[in-house]
């Protein structure tokens, strides 16, 4: 087993990752894309963890979380296909209806 | 039966026919309304005679008596029953007014004979007789201020009779507010005096005055000058006398009974009834008086020159009551009382004959247009100058003997009350030439159009303007009827004025000075407790007093001839002459004027400020501003909501980081 | 029993909302049954009158409360389901039984849109009124003055004319204001009076351990707001003339003979015996109020040109009466306002209601432009309108007279020169209800003004209600009688005392 530094470096790594992506991109299916490696970069770290303490909490943890990831998925990418087939723009920055 | 049951029975009278008269107002038929009105005054007529025989039948010191029905307020501190005090002075009043009340009713019935709004004349005149029997009766202050309001309003809902004539509308709420402010001024009168004395009923206060409070203290002069508020509004004294001449809008008959023999000498009675407290406040009884000789002296020039009829006699009744107020104001109670009684006949006549001559003008009230009536009116002509010789104060005339005795008794004060009797003097030789005035440009001359018209046997007939607006009038409400009535054709409308012109001319024999003495002795019970009880002219002051008052009657009567029979063009060339003076007094000494510009003006400006600029401006202000504050607040906080999601994410993680490094670093 | 007749009406309320069939026609059964209701209230207030001892001669309680139920409903927080009737709330009780009675059968004689919720606002309004008049327990009369809001604000907000949402929207806040500022005093004066570490709202153990002078005077304040805001007075007044031009008729009535005297007797039960020491202390600002509250209202009134805004700034200039004569701090001056609340509840009502006859023989609109001469073919309806409006300007003669005579009496062995000014709004009252009836009913006939008599239905509202004003006027006593006693118990000792 290397050292558990490595592996929640690499988290780290990949979630800033996903969050520059969800800052910055602007096509929703992109951002789903690093929504998802956000997700699996705590994933990771939760893993890690798991092997760390030798517990399984991390690890069942993990596949709820998975399950989560799914369900939002599902959620996403029917609002996108929403989106698309009613030739709205797939451009997040002009869905803005919900401003004060 | 006893004097107070007597009491009761006057007051229910009337109040019980105005009620029947109401409540059938569709069912009366003809003059049936009529006939109920005059019977209920009559059979209060007849149970003040009763009140009179029962009381005359105690001794002189057991003639006050009160009588009282039920608890009307009794709470902490004020104690008020609704009862009467029968003494001789309210069976005086009593007398008068139910009696010549009683014939103006009779008089009505013809004349007011097809107007639409009969049954709810004679409901209206009941219910004024029975209000003022009710102010008379009154055995304490709370019942006379309830007696004097309703008078008031029986008095607004009469001259706003004829309720679709906007002159009669305004005429009746000038009259109506007026009436108010002397009400206001009761009101804090009779607290003050509950205050001090702790009671409001007749007998317990007047006995309670002399120790509660000092001679001419302030309290007590406050308290008599707010009871002249009162009594100066209700009897038309200056300066609260603007609303009197406007009353005539109403019916004739009304302005007989109301305003002249009965409404307006109910603040001369108040004078008289509180007597005990003037003389506690001599300033009060002497600004009273000033203000009696000079509102006497001021209505006389003004009726000098008015030209309509009605108004004439409107100013002449203001003069006289300034002799009544002068009268009672100086002490002269039972000759104060006296001319109450024969004004009250020659000043109801004289109404009722004009109301003939009105009716037989088809409406018109202007003396421009009359002359020469005396042939085609005869008995109306003999009245009017009946009525005329005793208003002049024509020797021997009742009008002679009680005016005389009120400047006698001035003389008799002597010292600063000579001014007064030389007011009066001048007063009366005025009384005498617009008097006469009246019956020589009414009557005497070439007859005009009407007049010959009538002597054919026609009555005139036009469709009726409003005299003062000159719009035609509107005659569903009845104004004036379609048909009119004179007393040449209506007996109804004889037989009350030959009685008051029997009266006018002989009544003054009861009171002639150190001959008779029925008013004095009669009123004396009253009166017992004044400190001028036994104050008399001399024989020598009362001869020079007669023969100078006889002297300015005769005067004033041959200058009115002059003028106006003898030199026709005169008063043209007067008026020409003294066009200022002229003004001046047609113009009513400007009192309307400055009351519009002192009070009317600013109150309606007042108003408008009110509701436009203040309420707008700082009421909604309050609500307009407080939402504006809220909407600023709500335009900063805005700006963070923008719509666009990775925005929120921005801030979300910003929050986050920032969280995980303040507990990083606080762990540290 | 008294907890009957404040929730009857509610059951009144539920009973024509739920009844089947109730919502057709307008809503003519719903109405019929929440009248039923109504006059069963009616009934049992008058039966409370009748039963009522007056408390002379022969022991009565040490409070001086009849009908008394005290339940221990929140010991937590010390509150008491405590209500009872005195002398004071007696006749407030009876005066809203009949004006609601009144507004229910006016209503029920016309349609309205969702008529089962129109009734059953209606009806929530009364016991909540009724309520709060019945309260002995400081939360519970909070709670109540609040519910009194929540039916006004559909009444006026669903079934009110044009601007309705924004003469509601001003109505509620300036209420909710004033409501809160007096739920954070009744709060604390709930919990800084607690003694021996018990807390309890109970009226009779407020009064018993009254707080220190300072304390008091804020809580004053704020209970004042409140109630000031409620009658209105001057210059808390701002949601008057838009809340009473947008509410139906039958709200209407019921806002300005009612709601308002909630205020006036909030004053009377809760701020005087509770804060004593403050009621002396800003006896002098409470009487500047009134007196501004009269001389303002009445220049309002007699400058109006809709006859419902002459009548709704008169109610300022008559609630200003109100308020001087409690704040005479005499038992005249109490009685006085006492009587006058009654009697003011029983002429708006009928005038409100004649203005709603006068607007519509004059095409839909109270402008008194618009009317004129309409006394010409409705004798009975002149008639009445005429004795309602003597009575509105206290003509002697009338009960209205008799009260205001009372406060003038209290008032000027107080200080004397309010008095006087008083007197100026005496006459001004004169002045805009003569105005009132002459522009509407004298005068020629205005173009577009048709004059008819009132109906048999209209008369059924209006000659009762006249009739009790007539019957007062003969015998004002049957109020002052019953409601002495209960000045003497509910006014402090030291207050009078001081006078």
């Amino acid at each position: 087993m290397m050292d558990i530094a490595w592996y929640l470096v690499l988290s780290a790594f990949i979630f800033c990752i996903g969050v520059a992506g969800v800052l910055t991109r602007r096509s929703p299916l992109v951002i789903l894309i690093c929504l998802e490696l956000m997700l699996n970069a705590g994933n990771l770290a939760l893993v890690a963890f798991s092997k760390m303490t030798g517990n399984g909490d991390g690890q069942i943890f993990a596949l709820i979380v998975m399950i989560v990831a799914a369900a939002e998925v599902v959620v996403g990418l029917g609002v996108i296909v929403a989106m698309f087939r009613n030739r709205l723009p797939m451009d997040v920055d002009q869905m803005d209806e919900l401003h004060g | 039966m006893t004097a107070t049951a007597f009491g009761w029975l006057v007051l229910a009278f009337p109040l019980a026919g105005s009620i029947t008269i109401a409540l059938g107002f569709r069912q009366w038929r003809g003059r049936t309304a009529g006939w109920i009105g005059s019977g209920a005054i009559g059979l209060a007529f007849a149970s003040s005679i009763g009140a009179l025989i029962a009381l005359q039948s105690r001794s002189p010191s057991q003639r006050a008596l009160t009588s009282s029905l039920w608890n009307y307020i009794a709470t902490e501190g004020v104690n008020v029953k609704l009862g009467i005090l029968v003494d001789p002075l309210a069976v005086f009043m009593c007398l008068v007014v139910s009696g010549v009340s009683f014939l103006i009713h009779v008089y009505s019935v013809a004349y007011m004979d097809s107007d639409r709004g009969y049954s709810r004349y004679f409901s209206y005149l009941n219910f004024f007789v029975f209000s003022m029997l009710l102010l008379v009766l009154a055995g304490n202050f709370f019942l006379l201020i309830v007696g004097w309001a309703f008078v008031g309003f029986a008095s607004y809902a009469l001259i706003s009779f004829w309720y679709r004539r906007r002159t009669a509308v305004r005429a009746g709420i000038k009259a109506f507010v007026i009436n108010v402010v002397g009400d206001v001024g009761l009101v804090i009168a009779a607290i003050l005096i509950q205050r001090d004395t702790g009671a409001l009923d007749f007998p317990a206060v007047f006995a309670r005055a002399g120790s509660v409070w000092h001679h001419n203290e302030w309290v007590i002069v406050a308290i008599c000058l707010l009871i002249l508020v009162g009594a100066f509004a209700k009897s038309a004294q200056i300066p609260l006398h603007t609303w009197l001449p406007d009353a005539m809008e109403g019916p004739t008959p009304v302005s007989a009974l109301i305003h002249a023999a009965t409404m307006v000498t109910a603040g001369v009675y108040l004078i008289a009834r509180t007597h005990p407290l003037f003389e506690l406040a001599p300033t009060a009884a002497d600004i009273s008086a000033a203000i009696g000789a000079l509102t006497l002296f001021f209505a006389g020039t003004v009726a000098l020159v008015v030209t309509d009829l009605k108004r004439v006699i409107a100013y002449s009744t203001i003069s006289q009551i300034g002799y009544m107020v002068m009268g009672v104001s100086i002490a002269a109670y039972s000759a104060g009382m006296f001319h109450l009684m024969t004004h009250a006949f020659f000043k109801a006549l004289m109404f009722m004959a004009a109301g003939s001559v009105i009716a037989a003008m088809a409406g018109t009230q202007d003396m421009d247009r009359m002359s020469g009536m005396r042939r085609a009116m005869p008995f109306t002509s003999v009245a009017f100058v009946a009525a005329a010789l005793a208003l002049a104060a024509f020797p021997g005339t009742s009008g002679y003997f009680s005016k005389d005795d009120i400047l006698a008794f001035a003389a008799e004060r002597g010292s600063g009350y000579w001014i007064l009797y030389v007011v009066g003097t001048v007063g009366a030789l005025m009384t005498a030439i617009y008097a006469f005035r009246m019956i020589f440009r009414v009557f005497a001359g070439e007859p005009n159009e009407e007049a010959r018209e009538l002597e054919h046997g026609h009555l005139a007939h036009a469709e009726p303007v409003n005299p003062l607006t000159g719009e035609p009038e509107d005659t569903d409400v009845g104004f004036p009827g379609p048909e009119h009535h004179i007393a040449e054709r209506e007996a109804a409308m004889r037989a009350p004025m030959t009685l008051l012109a029997v009266l006018s001319i002989v009544a003054g024999v009861i009171q002639i000075p150190h001959v008779t003495d029925v008013v004095t002795d009669f009123l004396a019970p009253t009166f017992a407790d004044s400190r001028f009880a036994d104050v008399e002219p001399s024989v020598g002051l009362s001869v020079l007093t007669l023969a100078l008052g006889a002297l300015m009657s005769l005067s004033g009567i041959a200058i009115a001839y002059l003028v106006w029979v003898r030199r026709p063009g005169t008063s043209a060339q007067l008026v020409a002459r003294f066009r200022r003076t002229h003004d001046f007094l047609i113009h009513k000494w400007y009192f309307d004027e400055a009351y519009d510009l002192l009070v009317v003006r600013p109150m309606t400006r007042l108003g408008q400020a009110a509701s436009r600029t203040f309420e707008r401006v700082v009421i909604d202000g309050v609500s307009q501003g407080a939402a504006m504050v809220v909407r600023a607040g709500n335009s900063l906080v805005r700006v963070a909501q923008s719509g666009i999601v990775r925005y929120y994410a921005l801030a979300l993680m910003t929050g986050v980081t920032a969280l995980a490094l303040y507990f990083l670093i606080a762990a540290k | 029993m008294l907890s009957i007749l404040i929730f009857l009406p509610l059951a009144g309320g539920i009973a024509a909302a739920l009844w089947p069939g109730s919502g057709e026609h307008g809503g003519r059964r719903a109405g019929y049954v929440s009248l039923l209701f109504a006059m069963t209230t009616l009934g049992f207030a008058i039966g409370l009158i009748l039963d009522f001892d007056a408390g002379f001669g022969g022991i009565s309680n040490v409070t001086g409360l009849q009908h008394v139920t005290d339940v221990n409903w929140i010991p937590q927080l010390g509150i008491h389901y405590k209500i009872g009737v005195d002398g004071l709330s007696l006749f407030m009780i009876a005066l809203t039984t009949l004006l609601w009675a009144g507004a229910t059968a006016w209503s029920s004689f016309r349609e309205w849109p969702k008529a089962r919720n129109y009734y059953l606002m209606l009806a929530l309004g009364e016991t909540a009124v009724l309520g709060a008049f019945c309260a002995q327990d400081l939360a519970l009369f909070v709670l109540f003055f609040d519910l009194m809001l929540v039916p006004f604000y559909f009444l006026i907000g669903i079934w009110g004319g044009e601007r309705r949402v924004e003469a509601t929207t001003k109505f509620v806040i300036y209420t909710l204001v004033g409501s809160f500022l007096m739920l954070a005093g009744a709060v604390a004066t709930g919990i800084l009076s607690a003694h021996g570490g018990h807390v309890s709202f109970v009226l009779s153990d407020l009064r018993a351990h009254p707080l220190s002078k300072g304390t008091q005077e804020w809580i004053f304040l704020f209970f004042a707001a409140a109630f000031l805001v409620k009658m209105p007075a001057f210059p808390l007044h701002g949601w008057l003339p838009d809340a009473y031009r947008a509410a139906p008729t039958p709200v209407l009535v019921v806002l300005s003979g009612v709601l308002s005297k909630v205020g006036a007797y909030g004053f009377l039960r809760i701020a005087l015996p509770i804060y004593p020491d403050a009621a002396v202390q800003f006896q002098e600002l409470l009487l500047v109020i009134a007196l501004v509250s009269i001389l303002y209202g009445s220049v309002m009134a007699f400058s109006q040109n809709s006859a419902t805004l002459v009548v709704a700034y008169s109610s300022i200039a008559q609630l200003g009466f109100i308020t001087l004569g409690i704040f005479s701090l005499r038992p005249e001056g109490a009685q006085g306002a006492i009587l006058q609340m009654v009697n003011h509840g029983l002429v708006v009502a009928p005038l409100f209601f004649i203005i709603a006859l006068l607007a519509a023989r004059a095409g839909g609109t109270d402008d008194l432009r618009r009317m004129g001469g309409l006394a010409f073919r409705a004798p009975v309806l002149a008639a009445l309108f005429l004795i309602v409006a003597l009575a509105t300007l206290a003509m002697p003669g009338s009960a209205n007279f008799a009260a205001e005579f009372l406060i003038l009496n209290g008032v000027l062995k107080a200080k004397i020169v309010y008095a006087i000014v008083a007197g100026a709004g005496v006459v001004f009252a004169a002045v805009y209800m003569i105005r009132l009836f002459q522009r509407s009913m004298h005068n020629p006939l205005a173009r577009g003004a048709e004059s008819r008599d009132m109906t048999l239905t209209d008369g059924v509202v209006l000659v009762p209600v006249v009739l009790v004003i007539l019957a007062l006027a003969l015998y004002p006593q049957f109020v002052l009688h019953r409601s002495q006693n209960a000045i003497n118990t509910s006014l402090p000792r030291e207050i009078l005392i001081i006078r």
